[in-house]
């Protein structure tokens, strides 16, 4: 039976979260590497985003709930936008990601992709029954 | 030989409406599973009847519809 479901999106695959941060503009590094935040303290993290301020944007494995946490010093955040939004773009831009991943790999190709007015992206995926 | 679709809504807080259409059974469930091990967890999931072979646009249309009512009430909170 077909169904509709609705899924709370968590950054859960690491080359979906990478690929999304590179959608912002952003140039991620892999492997076990320190954010920068207050006073030159450092935190280590999985994935670390370097920026030109005082404090980096980095992500840490969560084993116990699964997927990544931000990792970040909030009081020096010096995006353009604040870290609400920033993070609703990731999500959605990690869905998008990771959406078009799940579905390449069960052989499903895109068929339509565009952005709404109100900022959704409503994408079509389709293929072919054995 | 029917066409499999998953129809996608990624709103601007990454919050996911997924459809699926034309696959029946257990095999809809498992594929769709897949994705959503990479997305996050499922909040609602609503089946739909299995009328694409006649009606697909007026029933995908009344299912848009109807279940998205539904799914706004407990979805609130957004992605954090």
């Amino acid at each position: 039976m077909s169904h509709f479901s609705t899924v709370r999106t968590e950054l859960r695959d690491r080359e979906s979260l990478l690929a999304a941060l590179r959608d912002l503009g952003l140039d991620p590094k892999e492997g076990q590497a320190a954010v920068r935040g207050y006073r030159g303290q450092q935190e280590a993290a999985d994935v670390v985003c370097l920026q030109d301020g005082a404090s980096d944007i980095g992500f840490r494995w969560n084993a116990q709930a699964g997927h990544f946490d931000l990792v970040t010093d909030l009081d020096l955040w010096n995006r353009p936008a604040p870290i609400e939004r920033f993070l609703s773009q990731l999500h959605q831009r990690y869905a998008l990601q990771a959406i078009l991943a799940g579905s390449a790999s069960e052989g499903f190709q895109v068929s339509e992709q565009r952005t709404s007015q109100d900022g959704s992206i409503e994408l079509v995926v389709t293929r072919w029954q054995d | 030989m029917p066409e499999q679709v998953l129809r996608y809504r990624i709103r601007p807080d990454g919050r996911v409406e997924e459809l699926v259409e034309g696959m029946a059974g257990p095999a809809c469930t498992a594929l769709t599973a897949a994705i959503e091990a990479r997305l996050g967890p499922v909040v609602s999931s609503v089946p739909t009847t299995d009328h694409y072979a006649s009606s697909a646009t007026t029933v995908l249309t009344d299912t848009v519809s109807s279940s998205a009512n539904v799914h706004h009430v407990a979805l609130q909170h957004g992605p954090h």
